[in-house]
């Protein structure tokens, strides 16, 4: 079985990686293959890297409100590419309630400060295998 | 973190004794105010450290009602930040900084934004230290004291030097290193003549070691870029003692209390030995560098963001004790946003409360001659000049930044850092230890929570803006600035002319790109006003 394809991002102006590179560097430590964009994406870059990479899994890391307007943005370019790939968010900056609207709007799972990584890992997994059979 | 060790790594005994610490007084220490400033840069004063907080959100307007709010408080300094865009030397009108326009910081990025930011501010009284990009603050602090009789000569305050670390963490201006090296030594040339009483070249380590860097790993890359900077200067034929004395620092502070101290009062003795011994400064003020600080974000936590109080007031004590020059603290909502209301009145109650209750400043360097605290000090500046000599000897540490040394190494720091907290070797209690159920965790989360809306209304008025001026006088001083980037001539007059003819500051930053060989628009959805020039 080939290794699990994430691609990792940071949208807009939003220039705290700090939790990007972590998640970047955990995901790697159980074997997936992550393609890593790094700050200053746009939902064209993201959608435009995913079908290069033919990622499995998008992780968006956020520190900033940026979010909020972007991810219903990737969400509907994904569907418009016909692109079936789960969007996964992190992020401390992300409150309950805005994860809640988030999964409304379509996002797999959010992950905000202190999860646990097993959950993380694990989601991510699961994401993939879901993704490879649908 | 290893048991008994600090964040660094340095072992620490249980119990130190007369054999730890010891050595020649007048060679490590010296009285506070004299070399090699171990002990403090001036005598004692009892006037303890200029109080202030971060402020800065929405556009100019908002932004100038929240810094009197907080001179109400009692506030004796102001300390801006611009918002992502504005620090990325970015209009508002750019179609990436469009949701982010005032919501970390305030917008700005034309004269006529600093006119409305610092109206009714008494310039020749405050102290101004801005995070904003130092060429375009200069010139506008600089014109607009003019503007309103105020000798630029007697503005205080600071603009950051970050040509090193500005592109891997934080802020990028998306400039050849060599450009952004050159708008550096422009300023600081600038203001040692026309603003003698500023410090246009502020060191921030702060915002680079909160990419998980620890105490020594900062001073360290602090050092590494004071060092090159000044080596810059005394190649354009400056002499030392011209600049020296305008150089200061500002350092994070992590929960590590023992070892923030010992690293300020290190800093101090390096950057004097430094400057004394290896640049050859005579003028005592060129070698006592003031240091100021900004509490840990890093160190906070969204969890049970009271807690975050306490860490604040516990690093504000650590300062007071180890005599900084000023100090913000970050805030309990830190983790969310910039400061709320409610916690800059707190953020300026911890520090009031910490210097006029506690007797904090009656005694100078409390801990000097504690053989503890020495010792320590000792092995944090024996480390710190370790590592920068272990940097310089990889080669040109310019060569260092172009070819990704830096952003490897920040990248290393991150992963590390994000491990540690997970793992639980860093503990931050409501977060990895003593965690509680969000449904209880409800103590200031409604302050914290709540956003700033993006401005997109200064998205429009920008936009508008651009037609409105009078297009030859722009053109033309752009243009000239174009020309004089080909030279070797100092670029702020060029730039305070582009200023004056309404020039955003978007605008100016990418006629310097364009000047130098690179895209106007690094991200490639904008074109130069001056057209092709190749």
């Amino acid at each position: 079985m080939s290794p699990i394809r994430v691609l990792v991002g940071v949208l807009g102006m939003d220039q705290h990686e700090l939790g990007a590179v972590g998640i970047a560097r955990m995901l790697r430590d159980q074997g997936m293959e992550v393609i890593y964009t790094g700050c200053f994406n746009t939902p064209e870059t993201i959608v435009q890297a995913a079908m290069q990479e033919d990622a499995d899994v998008i992780g968006i890391s956020s520190h900033s409100w940026e979010y909020l307007y972007y991810t219903p943005e990737l969400l509907e370019l994904l569907k418009q590419n016909d692109l079936d790939v789960p969007v996964v968010l992190g992020g401390s900056v992300i409150t309950e309630e805005d994860a809640g609207k988030m999964l409304d709007k379509g996002v797999a799972a959010v992950f905000g400060s202190g999860s646990a990584m097993t959950d993380m890992i694990d989601t991510v997994r699961n994401l993939a295998a879901g993704a490879a059979t649908s | 973190m290893k048991e008994n060790a600090t964040r660094s790594g340095i072992n620490l005994s249980p119990v130190y004794g007369p054999s730890d610490g010891n050595g020649d007084y007048s060679r490590r220490f010296g009285n506070p105010g004299e070399y090699p400033f171990t002990r403090g840069t001036r005598a004692y004063s009892g006037r303890g450290w200029i109080q202030r907080e971060l402020s800065g959100e929405g556009d100019p307007k908002r932004s100038n009602e929240q810094f009197k709010y907080l001179m109400t408080l009692g506030q004796t300094g102001l300390d801006v930040i611009g918002d992502s865009p504005t620090m990325s030397l970015m209009d508002p009108d750019h179609p990436l900084a469009r949701y982010t326009v005032g919501t970390q910081g305030v917008s700005l990025c034309r004269h006529d934004d600093y006119r409305q930011l610092l109206d009714g501010i008494p310039l020749d009284q405050m102290s101004i230290s801005s995070s904003g990009p130092s060429m375009f603050t200069v010139a506008s602090l600089y014109l607009l004291a003019k503007e309103r009789g105020v000798s630029p000569g007697v503005l205080r305050g600071s603009v950051i030097e970050w040509p090193f670390y500005s592109e891997h963490c934080s802020y990028a201006y998306k400039m050849p290193f060599d450009l952004h090296l050159r708008m550096s030594c422009d300023v600081i040339e600038f203001c040692s003549k026309e603003m003698p009483r500023f410090h246009g070249f502020l060191e921030d380590t702060y915002f680079f070691s909160e990419a998980g860097l620890n105490a020594v790993e900062e001073a360290a890359l602090g050092f590494v870029e004071i060092r090159h900077i000044v080596r810059a200067l005394l190649a354009r034929g400056l002499d030392i003692d011209s600049f020296a004395p305008r150089i200061a620092i500002l350092t994070n502070c992590s929960m590590d209390f023992y070892e923030e101290i010992a690293k300020i009062r290190a800093m101090r003795r390096i950057f004097a030995r430094m400057m004394k011994e290896e640049f050859g400064a005579k003028d005592p003020r060129s070698q006592a560098v003031n240091i100021a600080v900004h509490t840990s974000g890093l160190s906070l936590t969204t969890e049970q963001p009271a807690n975050n109080i306490v860490r604040g007031a516990v690093q504000t004590v650590a300062l007071g004790l180890a005599g900084v020059t000023a100090l913000e603290i970050s805030t309990f909502d830190e983790g969310y946003r910039t400061p709320s209301k409610e916690a800059h009145l707190v953020g300026l109650r911890t520090q009031q409360v910490i210097d006029l209750e506690t007797n904090i400043n009656s005694v100078q360097d409390p801990f000097g001659g504690s053989w503890f605290m020495e010792s320590l000090t000792d092995e944090v500046e024996a480390r710190i000049l370790d590592m920068v000599n272990e940097i310089e000897s990889l080669g040109d540490p310019a060569e260092l930044v172009s070819s990704g040394y830096f952003k490897q190494f920040f990248h290393g720091t991150m992963g590390r850092y994000h491990r540690q907290v997970h793992d639980g070797e860093v503990l931050k209690v409501g977060m990895n230890v003593h965690q509680m159920p969000a449904e209880q965790d409800t103590l200031l989360r409604d302050i914290s929570e709540e956003k700033i809306e993006p401005l997109f209304d200064r998205v429009e008025e920008i936009s508008a803006y651009r037609d409105k001026r009078d297009q030859r006088p722009l053109l033309d001083s752009l243009q000239r600035l174009h020309d004089v980037v080909q030279t070797d001539e100092n670029m702020l007059e060029a730039v305070l002319e582009c200023t004056l003819a309404g020039a955003t500051m978007g605008e100016i930053a990418g006629i310097l790109r364009q000047a130098w060989g690179t895209p106007y628009d690094p991200y490639g959805f904008l074109e130069s006003p001056i057209g092709s020039t190749q």
